[in-house]
């Protein structure tokens, strides 16, 4: 109650304070009134009595500036006074105020960048209601369940039909049409659902419908959904193309609706365009008649109040149904669920949590050094400290004033930090690997802002508190006498030792870390792949099903294709492959028999990746032939099926004997019971990724399994640009219509398979550097503080005889005992903490001896560095000078 | 007539809430009515009695109002505040104590 009647009072006498100067006026008008009219009751005249007033009333002015003293609102204007004495004090020491807001800038910006990534990633809410209620169904053998494969139609229609636990269930497939009819033909992402799949993710349409489950049924009209983004890119934001149809694959489809483009799914995946009934795909709408093809990713929305165990219960009942009742596709497998947050964060949560632990330490770093640098800071102003407390300033009020500078440095480090943070996520953009999110999403926004202030504050407070009561001792004397060095040298040194000392240990861990990752990536990118990637170029080319809908036709145009290229001036080689290594589609992995061996129990499998090659492609790639022969312009779809096998299939499933002329039975669903003969064993490519082992590997002659379009690779010394020109020109002169897209060389194409080992090497890299440079400034900073508190003891040192050799001993000898402890405290903390990496590292160990000898040697020879330089003004003490300074 | 006797530091807080808790007064009636009740021993001087005055209403012990005064113009009147009877208690506790603790001293010493 009184509180606020005081606070009531104040605020009203700061905000109308001219007001309140009149009423003082008033009311000291009023008293002299009363003064005159007593002296008139005494018979005295009134002008005479009037004078006789004020004089006893004695100094008008002096009595109101006491009255307005008292209600003086004494916290807001100290404060006032705090800052504007701060703003001076930073003003005055301007390499002080630089590097301590550089310090902090370096630590709050990166790890703000770095939550701004964290944020969007892992924090941010997905873009459909209640997202964690949407489970991805997989169906998995029994006992594999990792080994997760998609669901057939006629399973995915029993799990629609036959749940209980989920409010709906929608299947969906990816897959590339062309679009033509509207300007120069394209690939469009096309999303084959189940109509179900937009109540599901709750998306409304922009213009016009969605697909509704009528659409999804046998024999409907064939219709589509449109992206906003071709909707605008395309077809110019038309409104009326709604009810107009387009053509896909060659084949006309009329358009229902048009999605905005919030809606996306899947969230992290390249954007899709096209939304059709799975019906209506040229490549799964006759596939799902057969039980067999397993083309669907299963989706589903969990009813309320139904938890993840039970659904999961559900399946497992209906995966065992589904297996009794169709022994020959279903056994030996189950259906299983994942969240579907799960599935999204799953391998980046790892990653980053690592990313942010590192940022952390950079910014524990930042603020030693910061808390080092406030320290030396405060004791430097004993005296005037001991001087503001002799003059009756509370030791409270003090510990305020050096907590305000801490906080404006905090703010000034914050905002500039932020900055930075703007900076560097706008420049991370073309590093952030897609898939990791979309780079659109990734922003410092309001949630990172509030982080950012409330980091800097604390920061700041935290390592101002420390400084600013060992500045303010509680026995005034020794400050006087001692001109406030010594006060701060007994608490201050050794905590500004341990703070430089727990820096060079921290950086140190960073250094590691940094260092086994560029160790990493440097053995991951020299990595032989198994094939030569320069001076090859790679274009994929797409036939649409609906005009090419035969193999035969497949087969025509690759054997128009590749005669054409061959003659190209320039090209040395040329292929059609279908999957390449490196594809950003993923390799194709299909179960294989050996014809000869003993069957696999039921529910086991054995599977390798397939790839379906033109006779040209292992010249192209140089891979080499390690026993047999390679395909060759004879092994056509009349000829006997053959098959060339990897050497690690070969040794794996043909230990100690030759596999030449044995056959297999595998192939593109529905051809998976042809059986092939092995003709030639080639050498291991690392398909999937460059710090992935190479796997087992199936290659089939193109003539022999055809697909519709594929990869073209041409091994041509000329430049990218024309090589891509004269692609373009070769297959538009067989058919105007088709579309020749990704271009791209192949030495890019592996380096965007690396997308991620360089992203997180390049991030963990610089935090290294980062933590280098201030471990650096802070070894700098303690050292040149210790000299210039010595200043006096180095000159009676001299005065003595020491030679300047002896003086940069002891002063080296300063730094060095902090460097040498530091790293060794460094080097077993990075001991204990580098295993967290190790799912990040390929090809080194945890504990890899080179790099933590470099790490040791970098960061000693970086703190001998820093303390070479007060080394030198130690040395060029002048003893008579520094003795008569005293 | 003597002079009247300064006021002991400390002591004016006490009197003027005391003087107040009565009825509201306006400063030159609080003045007037220390110098009275104390049988003019007691002299406030207007240098420390405005200055005491804000000080207390903005510790909150004692309120203002602006009313019509006897002069027939509006004067500044001061009021105790609940607060401030507890602060008077207080402070007359604290005055009992330090009286009679000097008058010990003055009757032994």
């Amino acid at each position: 109650m009184r509180t606020i009647r005081i606070i009531q009072r104040r605020i009203h006498s700061l905000l109308k304070r001219s007001n309140a100067d009149a009423e003082l006026q008033r009311e000291i008008e009023m008293h002299i009134q009363q003064l005159t009219n007593e002296a008139m009751v005494r018979g005295v005249p009134e002008n005479e009595a009037r004078v006789i007033a004020l004089r006893e009333f004695g100094r008008i002015d002096s009595i109101q500036e006491e009255c307005r003293d008292t209600r003086r609102v004494s916290w807001i204007q100290n404060f006032a006074q705090d800052v504007r004495y701060g703003v001076r004090m930073l003003r005055q020491a301007p390499a002080f105020t630089a590097i301590a807001v550089g310090t902090l800038a370096l630590g709050i910006g990166a790890s703000t960048a770095i939550f701004s990534i964290v944020d969007a990633v892992l924090l941010r809410s997905l873009p459909y209601p209640d997202p964690d209620q949407i489970v991805l169904l997989f169906h998995v053998p029994v006992n594999q369940p990792d080994a997760l494969q998609g669901i057939s139609f006629r399973d995915f229609t029993e799990c629609q039909a036959q749940n209980r636990v989920f409010s709906e269930v929608a299947g969906n497939a990816f897959h590339d049409l062309t679009l033509t009819g509207a300007g120069e033909p394209a690939i469009v992402n096309t999303a084959d659902v189940t109509p179900e799949i937009f109540p599901l993710l709750n998306a409304k349409p922009l213009l016009g419908r969605t697909l509704l489950p009528e659409d999804g049924k046998p024999g409907a009209a064939a219709v589509a959904v449109l992206s906003e983004d071709l909707w605008r890119s395309r077809f110019g934001a038309n409104p009326d193309l709604v009810g107009r149809s387009i053509a896909l694959d060659m084949r006309s489809f009329t358009v229902v609706g048009i999605l905005p483009a919030t809606f996306r799914y899947p969230e992290f995946a390249p954007h899709q365009e096209v939304w059709i009934s799975v019906r209506q795909d040229p490549l799964f709408g006759p596939r799902t008649t057969q039980p067999g093809v397993r083309l669907l990713g299963g989706i589903a929305r969990l009813k309320p109040g139904v938890s993840l165990t039970e659904a999961q219960a559900e399946m497992r009942t209906l995966g065992a149904r589904l297996a009794k009742e169709f022994p020959v596709e279903d056994s030996g497998l189950t259906i299983r669920l994942r969240p579907y947050r799960e599935t999204v964060v799953a391998n980046l949560r790892r990653a980053l949590l690592i990313l942010l632990s590192a940022v952390s330490l950079l910014l524990l770093i930042a603020c030693a050094n910061i808390a080092n640098l406030l320290l030396s800071k405060a004791t430097s102003r004993g005296r005037e400290v001991a001087v503001r407390i002799a003059l009756g300033a509370s030791r409270a009020r003090i510990v305020r004033q050096l907590l305000t500078e801490s906080a404006l440095l905090g703010l000034l480090g914050g905002v500039a930090g932020v900055l930075l943070a703007v900076w560097a996520v706008w420049s991370l953009h073309s590093f952030v690997p897609s898939e990791v999110a979309q780079i659109s999403s990734i922003h410092v926004r309001g949630r990172v802002l509030v982080f950012a202030l409330l980091l800097s504050l604390a920061t700041a407070l935290a390592f101002g508190l420390v400084p600013a009561l060992l500045a303010t001792p509680s026995n005034l004397q020794t400050n006087f006498k001692e001109g406030g060095q010594r006060a701060g040298r007994r608490g201050g040194q050794r905590v500004r030792s341990f703070l430089a000392i727990a820096e060079i240990s921290l950086a140190m861990v960073l250094l590691v870390a940094g260092g086994l990752l560029i160790r990493s990536f440097a053995l991951v990118t020299s990595v032989n792949p198994g094939f030569d990637p320069n001076n090859v170029t790679e274009a994929e080319v797409s036939l649409p099903q609906f005009q090419y809908s035969t193999p035969q036709q497949w087969t025509a145009f690759s054997n128009q294709l590749l005669p054409r290229l061959q003659a190209q001036p320039g090209m040395q080689d040329s292929a059609l492959a279908a999957p390449l290594p490196m594809d950003r589609q993923g390799q194709a992995t299909f179960a294989f028999s050996i014809v000869g061996n003993p069957p696999l129990p039921p529910g086991q499998s054995i599977t390798a990746n397939y790839s379906t090659v033109s006779p040209g492609y292992f010249h192209v790639m140089r891979i080499p032939l390690a026993r047999g022969r390679l395909f060759s312009e004879q092994d056509s779809s009349s000829s006997p099926n053959v098959a060339i096998i990897s050497d690690t299939l070969a040794r794996r499933y043909f230990p100690n004997e030759n596999p030449i002329g044995r056959q297999m039975r595998f192939g593109f669903p529905p051809n998976d019971n042809v059986s092939r003969q092995i003709v030639g064993v080639v050498g291991d490519v690392r398909d999937v990724a460059l710090s992935k082992e190479p796997g087992p590997m199936m290659y089939v002659p193109f003539a022999q399994a055809p697909l519709y379009g594929g990869e073209v690779v041409v091994r041509s010394s000329l430049g990218t640009s024309s090589v891509a020109a004269s692609i373009r020109e070769v297959v538009h002169s067989i058919d105007k219509n088709l579309p020749v897209t990704d271009i791209e060389p192949f030495r890019d194409v592996l380096g965007q398979s690396t997308a991620r080992e360089r992203f997180r090497t390049f991030l963990l890299g610089s935090f290294s550097t980062i933590a280098l440079v201030l471990a650096a400034v802070g070894i700098f900073g303690v050292i040149s503080y210790s000299v210039a508190q010595r200043t006096h003891e180095i000159g009676i040192r001299m005065a003595l005889g020491a030679q300047r050799r002896d003086v940069q001993r002891l002063v080296l000898g300063q730094g060095a005992k902090l460097a040498l402890l530091g790293s060794g405290i460094g080097v077993v903390l990075a001991f204990l903490l580098t295993r967290l990496i190790a799912s990040l590292l390929f090809g080194v160990s945890t504990t890899d001896p080179l790099t933590f000898g470099a790490s040791v040697i970098v960061l000693l020879g970086v703190a001998i560095t820093a303390s070479y330089v007060p080394t030198r003004r130690a040395m060029r003490v002048d003893p008579i000078v520094a003795l008569r300074d005293q | 007539m003597p002079k009247p006797t300064d006021l002991l530091q400390g002591t004016l807080d006490l009197l003027i809430l005391k003087t107040v808790a009565r009825k509201p007064l306006h400063g030159w009636g609080i003045a007037k009515r220390i110098q009275a009740l104390s049988g003019d021993t007691l002299s406030v001087g207007q240098g420390s009695l405005y200055p005491a005055l804000h000080r207390l209403e903005n510790q909150g012990w004692i309120s203002a109002d602006w009313e019509e005064s006897d002069l027939g113009r509006p004067a500044k009147f001061y009021s105790l505040t609940p607060e401030g009877r507890k602060q008077l208690e207080r402070e007359l506790k604290s005055w009992s104590r330090l009286s009679s603790a000097v008058h010990l001293l003055i009757q032994n010493a």
